[in-house]
C-alpha cells in the first residue's frame, strides 16, 4: 500500500498588490503634478537655451558668468527629474530634487519682487524684464508653492504604487504547488 | 506505530514550512535584485540625456571664431553688422526681427537709425539676436545674407514693415526669398545664401555673444556702451531718443 507524502516542487512568487488607498492616489497626483511641471518647463526651455539663460540674468542674483550657465543647464536637470518623477523612480530623490529646485525658484522670484524688478519667472520658457504691470510674482509663487507641496509630500509619503519603485516591493506571496508522490511506506 | 508516524508527519511539515520561508525569501532577494538593476539600467540613460543635453547646450554657447559671417560683422563687436567703422559715437542695436517690441522701436526710431548708418553721423552696430524661435534664426540669417549683399538696412525696414505673429510659421524659405526680392535682393543668391543658412553659426555667435553682454531682452539699445534706460520712453518716443542721441554727440 502507498503512503502519500506531501513535497513541494514549485514555488510561483506573486507580486501581489495592495488594495490602493487615498494616500497612493495621491502621491500618484503629486508624482504627475510636480514631475509633468518639470518636464513642461524643461522641455520648453531646453528648446530655446539663450532664452533661457537671459531669463535667469533677468533675476540679477548670480553674475553672468555663472547665470548663463546655470540657464542652459536647468532645462535638462529638470526634464531628468520631471521624468524620474514621472516614471516613480526613486522618487524620494526625485521630490528631494524637485522641491530643492522649487524652494530656490521661489527665493529667486521673491528676491525679484522685493528688488522691484519687472521679470517674467521664466519658469515655462519666455522671462526676462516684463512691463511692471505685467509681472506676476504673488502667482508665479503660489504655483511654485504648490509644487513644492507636491514634493514635500512625496518625501514624506512616496506612496510607491503605479510607480517604478513599486517592482518587486508588492507583498510577496507564495503559492506553493503540492504533488502527491507515492512514498513506498517502511512497514516492519 | 501510529505515534511513530503522527510525529514524522509533523516533522515533514515544519521542515516544509521552513523550505516555503526559505523559498520566499530567496525568491524575495532575487526580486530586490533585479529591482534595483532594472531602476540602474533606467535612471542611465536619462542621467545620459542630462548630461548630454547639459553638455550641448554649454558647448554651443561658446562664441566660435571659425565661422562664416558676413563681410560688415565685426569680431571685436561681438560679430554685430557694423556700419561707419570709425564713426563716433557708437550705437548699438539688438534686436529680433520677430519681436514686436522691437517693431515699436523700429517704427518710433528705425528711421533715425537707417539715417544715422547711411551718412556716417554714428557708428551703428547691429546685433541680430535669435532666441525668439527657429525663425528668429531663419530671419537673422537671413539679415546676414542681405548684408552681404549690401541691403542688410532695406532687408531689415522691409522685414519690420511685414513682421508677423511670432512663431506663426509664416517665415518659410519661399517667403523669406519674397520678401528678399522685394527689398530688391537678388533672387538666386540670396535664396542659396537662405536655403543653404551660409551664417547659421554665425547667428549663434550673436546668441552666445549677447548672453556674455547681459543682453536679456529685445530691443536693447546702447549708445556708447549704455543701455538706453527702458523706463524712459526713449524707446517708443523719438523726440526721447533723439534728445539721447543728441547728448552722445550726435549732430
Amino acid at each position: 500500500m502507498a503512503k502519500s507524502a506531501q513535497r513541494y516542487t514549485s514555488v510561483v512568487v506573486n507580486f501581489r498588490a495592495r488594495t490602493f488607498s487615498g494616500t497612493d492616489v495621491v502621491a500618484l497626483l503629486a508624482r504627475l503634478i510636480l514631475g509633468g511641471a518639470l518636464l513642461l518647463a524643461g522641455g520648453l526651455k531646453a528648446l530655446h537655451p539663450y532664452q533661457a539663460a537671459a531669463a535667469v540674468r533677468a533675476y540679477e542674483i548670480l553674475p553672468v558668468s555663472l547665470a548663463n550657465p546655470l540657464g542652459y543647464s536647468l532645462p535638462w536637470v529638470e526634464i531628468g527629474v520631471g521624468i524620474i518623477l514621472v516614471l516613480g523612480l526613486f522618487i524620494r530623490i526625485g521630490a528631494l530634487l524637485g522641491a530643492a529646485m522649487m524652494v530656490i525658484f521661489m527665493i529667486g522670484v521673491g528676491s525679484a519682487w522685493a528688488r522691484g524688478l519687472s521679470i517674467d519667472c521664466g519658469c515655462f520658457g519666455g522671462g526676462g524684464a516684463v512691463d511692471p504691470s505685467k509681472t506676476a510674482y504673488a502667482s508665479e509663487i503660489a504655483r511654485d508653492a504648490l509644487f513644492f507641496t507636491c514634493g514635500a509630500y512625496l518625501l514624506w509619503r512616496p506612496g510607491t504604487r503605479w510607480s517604478m519603485d513599486a517592482m518587486g516591493s508588492g507583498r510577496i506571496t507564495t503559492d506553493l504547488y503540492e504533488d502527491e508522490l507515492d512514498v513506498e511506506e517502511m512497514e516492519g | 506505530m501510529a505515534e511513530e508516524s503522527r510525529e514524522s508527519r509533523s516533522q515533514a511539515r515544519l521542515a516544509a514550512a521552513a523550505e516555503r520561508k526559505a523559498l520566499a525569501e530567496a525568491a524575495a532577494k532575487k526580486a530586490r535584485r533585479s529591482r534595483m538593476l532594472v531602476s540602474l539600467a533606467v535612471i542611465a540613460p536619462i542621467l545620459l540625456v542630462v548630461i548630454v543635453g547639459v553638455s550641448i547646450s554649454l558647448v554651443k554657447s561658446k562664441v566660435d571664431s571659425n565661422v562664416t559671417a558676413p563681410k560688415i560683422a565685426s569680431k571685436a563687436d561681438g560679430y554685430g553688422l557694423v556700419f561707419n567703422t570709425s564713426a563716433k559715437p557708437q550705437i548699438d542695436v539688438w534686436e529680433d526681427f520677430q519681436c514686436p517690441a522691437c517693431k515699436n522701436f523700429e517704427d518710433a526710431n528705425g528711421a533715425t537709425i537707417h539715417a544715422l548708418a547711411t551718412s556716417g553721423k554714428a557708428r551703428v552696430v547691429f546685433h541680430s539676436l535669435s532666441f525668439l524661435g527657429a525663425e528668429s534664426v531663419i530671419l537673422a540669417n537671413a539679415g546676414a545674407c542681405a548684408a552681404d549683399e549690401g541691403m542688410f538696412l532695406q532687408f531689415h525696414d522691409y522685414l519690420y514693415k511685414n513682421q508677423k505673429p511670432e512663431n506663426s510659421a509664416y517665415w518659410g524659405l519661399s517667403k523669406v526669398t519674397a520678401a528678399g526680392v522685394a527689398a530688391g535682393l537678388p533672387k538666386q543668391s540670396f535664396t542659396e545664401c537662405v536655403k543653404s543658412g551660409k551664417f547659421a553659426k554665425w547667428v549663434e555667435n550673436i546668441a552666445a555673444d549677447g548672453a556674455k553682454a547681459n543682453i536679456n531682452q529685445t530691443p536693447t539699445v546702447l549708445i556708447n556702451g549704455k543701455e538706453i534706460d527702458r523706463n524712459s520712453g526713449a524707446y517708443i518716443d523719438p523726440s526721447l531718443f533723439n534728445k539721447a542721441l543728441a547728448d552722445a554727440g550726435v549732430k
